[in-house]
Parts: C-alpha cells; sequence; structure tokens
C-alpha cells in the first residue's frame, strides 16, 4: 500500500519471510509507517464493540536508530498477539539520542489473521534518500 | 548474488564456494544439491546468506547447506554451521526465532483398509482436540511457575502430568529435555508469552497429519522404527510458539552489544553471536535450552491429544487405536555435540537451522533400538504430497556433522502463491485426491501451496545421493490439519 510519496510502505517478493519497504519524509514518520505496514501484514480484524480505547505513552531507548525501530516494533507486536490490542500512533518522536515517545490510543481487536514471529535485523539499515528516510524491514513469519 | 559458475563441483550432489570467494569467510561453504536443485537456489539469496554466516569467529568444517535451502533471515534456512566449544561463538540468528521447531512421528496398528470410513471423522476430531490457528492458546493456562518447571524439564514434565509415557521419552532427542536449561535466563515476557501456549500448534507452515506407510524401502529399519506398509502413522510440525520467539528477539537485541564487547565485525545484524564461554552466550544456550524444552513439551502435550482424539473416534470400533512414538526431532535448534573433525574428537557447538539432526549407527543419545540402525530422519513434505521417513548413517557423521534436510524448501513467496493459487481451489483439489484438509484460513492454505515449494522427493534423492541418509519409509498424506 503506498499512502503517499514521501510517506508509505509496500509489501515486497520473499521466498518465505514478509519483507516490506517503508519511506517517510522524517524519522517520526519512518517509524509510523513502519507501525502501520506490520499491522497491516498482521491482518487485523474487527474492533470489539463496547470497549473503550486505552490511552497508552511508551518510551524507549537504544543504542541506534535501526534498534530503537526494533524496540519500537516489538512492542507493538507483543501487545497485539499478547493482548489483542492495535494502537493508533496520536504523537510521536524519536530523538537524536536514539530515544522514541510516543502516546498511544489502543483498542482490542477480535483477532488477527498471521502470526508474525519476529521483527528481524536482517540488513536492517535506515537510509536517507533525496525525500527523506528509507528502510527495508523482515520480519519472520 | 552467487553464480553456479562461481561454485566447485565436488561431485553430483555436492558443491562449495572456496573460503577465497569472499575475504571475511572463516570456512567455505558445502552446498549439498542436485544441478536441478541448485538452478533454483541461485534465484533467491540463500547462497549469499551462506556466505556471511561464514564470517561467524570460531567455525570448524565448512558452513553446510541443505538440498531444501532458502533465503531467511542471517541464515539461510537449511543451515549447519558449527562452532568450536567453547572459544567459538554461538549465534541466535543461527537457530532461528521458532526454537526447537521440529517433527514427531507416531506409529499404529491401523490398516487404511480399516480406517478409511472413518478419516473425516478423524480429522473433525483432530481439529476439535488439538487446538490450532493463529494466535490460539492450548487447552490449559499455567502459572509462571509451572512455565518455569516446563522450560526445565520438557517432556519429563509431560511425563509427571501424564501426558507421555517412558517411551515417548526415549525416542525424543535429548530424551525431550535438554540439560542445563535455566529459566531465571528468561525475560518476564517470555514466561508469559508461554503461560497458554503448551499443547498447541500454531499457524504457518505447521501441521498434524495422518499419513499411509505407503511404501518401506528398508524393511529391517522399518521394523525396528515399528513401521509396516499399509498402516497409517501421524506426524506433528510446531515448535516452541510465542516464549521461543520471545527468547530469540530477546538475545538477538541483547547480543547486539556483545558483538562490540568483543569487537565481532558482522556482514549482517542479523548473525549476531557471542563466545560460547561469554556470560552473554552462556546465557543465550541456556534460554534456548528452555525453549527447546518448551517444544519438546509442547508436540507431547499435542500428542496426548492427537492420541484422545483417536480414542474418541475408534473405542470400540477396531482393537488397537493406539498411537506409538517412533521418534522426535528438532531442525531449528543449537547444540553441543562431539565430532570427528580433522581426525579429532572435537567439542562443537552445531547450528542447526532449517536441518535435521541425522545421527549414524553407534551415537551417543539414540535409544539402544537406533543405534543400531542409525536415528530416524523426519522430512516433512509439503502439504498434499509424501514426506519421507529416513535414518542417519556413518557418512552423515563424517561429512554433514549428523545433519541433514529438514523438509521440502520454499521456492515461490506467499504473496505470489496468494496470486497465483487460491485457498478455496486447493482444497477443492486436495479432496479429489482424497485428502482431508481442516485449515484455520483459506489464504494460510494458499500460502502453503505445494507448488510454493520444491519438490521434496528430488530433495531427498539429493541426501540419498550424497550419502548422508538412507530411505525408509514414504509416507502419503490422508488428513491435514492447518492452524
Amino acid at each position: 500500500m503506498i499512502e503517499n510519496k514521501r510517506a508509505g510502505f509496500e509489501e515486497l517478493e520473499h521466498t518465505a519471510d514478509l519483507e516490506i519497504q517503508v519511506w517517510g519524509e522524517d524519522l517520526d514518520s519512518l517509524f509510523r509507517q513502519s507501525a502501520a505496514g506490520m499491522i497491516q501484514l498482521s491482518g487485523v480484524e474487527g474492533l470489539v464493540e463496547g470497549i473503550s480505547s486505552v490511552q497508552q505513552n511508551i518510551s524507549l531507548e537504544a543504542m541506534d536508530y535501526e534498534g530503537l525501530l526494533i524496540l519500537f516494533l516489538e512492542e507493538l507486536l507483543y501487545r497485539l498477539t499478547e493482548d489483542y490490542m492495535v494502537y493508533e500512533i496520536q504523537e510521536l518522536s524519536v530523538s537524536s539520542e536514539y530515544t522514541l515517545k510516543a502516546r498511544l490510543t489502543g483498542a482490542q481487536i477480535k483477532s488477527y489473521q498471521r502470526d508474525i514471529k519476529a521483527v528481524t535485523y536482517h540488513n536492517l539499515n535506515i537510509r536517507t534518500t533525496a525525500d527523506g528516510y528509507e528502510v527495508n524491514i523482515v520480519f519472520d513469519i | 548474488m552467487v553464480s553456479i559458475n562461481e561454485l566447485k563441483r565436488i561431485n553430483s550432489y555436492e558443491w562449495e564456494i572456496p573460503q577465497s570467494y569472499r575475504a571475511d569467510m572463516q570456512v567455505p561453504v558445502r552446498i549439498f544439491a542436485s544441478e536441478e536443485l541448485l538452478k533454483g537456489v541461485t534465484r533467491d539469496k540463500s547462497l549469499e546468506q551462506a556466505v556471511n554466516a561464514c564470517s561467524l569467529p570460531g567455525l570448524v568444517g565448512s558452513v553446510m547447506v541443505m538440498p531444501d535451502m532458502h533465503q531467511g533471515y542471517g541464515f539461510p534456512i537449511g543451515g549447519v554451521a558449527a562452532t568450536i566449544y567453547p572459544q567459538g561463538v554461538i549465534s541466535p540468528g543461527g537457530i532461528g526465532y521458532d526454537i526447537n521447531c521440529g517433527v514427531r512421528l507416531l506409529g499404529s496398528r491401523l490398516s487404511y483398509q480399516e480406517i478409511k470410513p472413518y478419516l473425516d471423522e478423524l480429522a473433525t476430531a483432530l481439529n476439535q482436540f488439538c487446538p490450532s490457528g493463529v494466535g490460539k492458546s492450548g487447552h490449559f493456562r499455567l502459572s509462571t511457575r509451572e512455565v518455569e518447571d516446563v522450560c526445565r524439564d520438557g517432556s519429563r514434565w509431560a511425563k509427571k502430568k501424564g501426558y507421555a509415557s517412558d517411551q515417548d521419552l526415549r525416542r525424543t532427542e535429548e530424551g525431550g529435555r535438554i540439560q542445563g536449561a535455566d529459566p531465571h535466563y528468561l525475560s518476564p515476557r517470555a514466561l508469559k508469552r508461554g503461560t497458554n501456549q503448551v499443547g498447541s500448534l500454531g499457524a504457518g507452515n505447521h501441521f498434524i497429519e495422518i499419513d499411509l506407510v505407503a511404501e518401506i524401502y528398508d524393511h529391517q529399519a522399518a521394523q525396528v522404527m515399528g513401521l509396516r506398509e499399509g498402516d497409517l502413522a501421524l506426524q506433528i510440525h510446531c515448535g516452541s510458539r510465542g516464549l521461543g520467539h520471545q527468547v530469540c528477539s530477546d538475545y538477538v537485541k541483547s547480543l547486539q552489544g556483545a558483538v562490540h564487547r568483543y569487537g565481532i565485525e558482522l556482514p549482517d545484524r542479523a548473525l549476531v553471536c557471542a563466545p560460547l564461554e561469554s556470560p552473554e552466550g552462556e546465557a543465550y544456550l541456556s534460554a534456548m535450552g528452555c525453549a527447546a524444552n518448551y517444544a519438546f513439551a509442547n508436540r507431547q502435550v499435542l500428542s496426548h491429544y492427537a492420541r484422545e482424539a483417536f480414542e474418541s473416534v475408534l473405542a470400540g470400533k477396531v482393537s488397537d487405536w493406539h498411537l506409538f512414538q517412533v521418534y522426535d526431532v528438532a531442525h531449528n535448534i543449537g547444540k553441543i555435540e562431539t565430532h570427528q573433525i580433522g581426525g579429532k574428537s572435537t567439542q562443537v557447538c552445531v547450528h542447526r537451522k532449517g536441518a535435521t539432526r541425522a545421527f549414524g549407527p553407534g551415537a551417543d543419545d539414540l535409544p539402544s533400538e537406533y543405534k543400531k540402525i542409525g536415528q530416524p530422519v523426519l522430512v516433512p513434505g509439503s502439504m498434499g504430497t509424501s514426506s519421507w521417513v529416513l535414518r542417519g548413517t556413518e557418512e552423515a557423521m563424517e561429512r554433514s556433522l549428523g545433519s541433514c534436510c529438514h523438509g521440502a524448501g520454499r521456492v515461490m513467496s506467499r504473496t505470489q502463491a496468494k496470486k497465483s493459487i487460491r485457498g478455496e481451489d486447493l482444497r477443492k483439489q486436495l479432496n479429489n485426491d482424497g485428502i482431508y484438509i481442516r485449515a484455520g484460513s483459506m489464504a494460510g492454505l494458499a500460502e502453503e501451496a505445494p507448488a510454493a515449494y520444491k519438490d521434496v522427493d528430488l530433495v531427498v534423492d539429493t541426501v540419498i545421493g550424497a550419502g548422508i541418509a538412507a530411505k525408509v519409509a514414504r509416507l502419503k498424506p490422508l488428513v491435514v490439519i492447518k492452524g
């Protein structure tokens, strides 16, 4: 799915696992798009009605941007698979000290279609482009 | 991309990428493949990933890839790499996220002719008794302390709870329990994810299958394993579920720092590793053992449910519906083993990622009956195609560190499979072939279509040709349960 020219994601061919290419005008947008790409791959279905949305703040710290991206996606993946929660990202900021702060609103889902086992480090490399940033992420399924 | 003309041909089934191919290679790559399979392999990045794996410190011999190889992340799937113990490294990515994903084969005295009318009912019962599907839990919830017991004791825990027999344990790799597994090395998240998944199949390529023992190639070995032509058998393919995935994720992350501390340079961060004798390496080895034990217990509990399913359908109709253990073997694991390397008995850590242990006759860790014939090697085919029961050989001990292929191996991406094959059409086609299917999702079924995989018969012919396994029996699927 291509959201727009400056920010979005697209699924690529991979023999056994899943790979997405993600791009964004800045790191914040790259992280948001990566999360959206992963949630789409997991095939989330239907919100549970009558469950009010939950506010959640997360704060993460890593040694580099790639490590931070993995931490962020793993956090969302854990909440999806363990708690059946998906989140809308209200605010998100990535700092040059490799920290991430985000304010999320979560809602419970009925099910998801695909077990993503993990977000891998395989050739994970956040690149700068003429329009911002780009990264390829491989998920083990 | 590595091309075929850069490979050195050793014989019809073996090829080499010499160490001189790239400056950071510590050892060469040894490829087990026929020329035909090799052509398919060079289309993806498997060989490039095998070359990357050759950069790990402390490797011995060569990095080997089996004929069912395909592109993975970090290591290729189908890869075998041994590092010297304890100076070499251990790499979680060389084992995989689904730690101790493996296969169990149960045999029976049920003849196909006798059971044919009940197959549809058996499919339904298996599907009901054995929880499967995306995010599905097992039948019970454990406390964190009980999860720790499972991680420490593996199949022995299952036996204590009444889910296993002595024979089940004897005929499981490592007796279903890896020693030195200390749950203290697991994160709270890993333990939490383990609370509700013991005895659950999961999704993806995991399955339970009722098979017909269609053909016997080695009568003596088949007799020792209890397999008779015309009888039914049951395969279970699954692993350590969320607990195992979490262990691998946790340690791939924490080892990112370790590689800097130990001054290890790698071409891909998915290969992160730590020296086996370092605190980080020891911690991962122990945590991996926990996840491996969880997987042994998981397959054991699923076997118990499968036995209950058979009983529920067949009690009163036939006299003996028991499913007895043939063998249970891991294909994503790291093991400390002793091998003859360069004529010397050497302790190594063998990483098998999408590769099955295939110990030859006389090897330690085999029950007495299998010491005579070699270890049963279980090679499931893709859905709807044959599976193979092989046995390990002396040559495997000499040439592949007692390792062999683990399945058919993918050739087509999941997106491509879904574009070209409709799940519903596939189900109809399999039904027409007389195979009963129970699947959690039609899209998931399409992703696992036989056309997305290599021909398992060609894969098996290659390992036989190379001498690293011998044929015992071919199994034909009758009922397939998929998550």
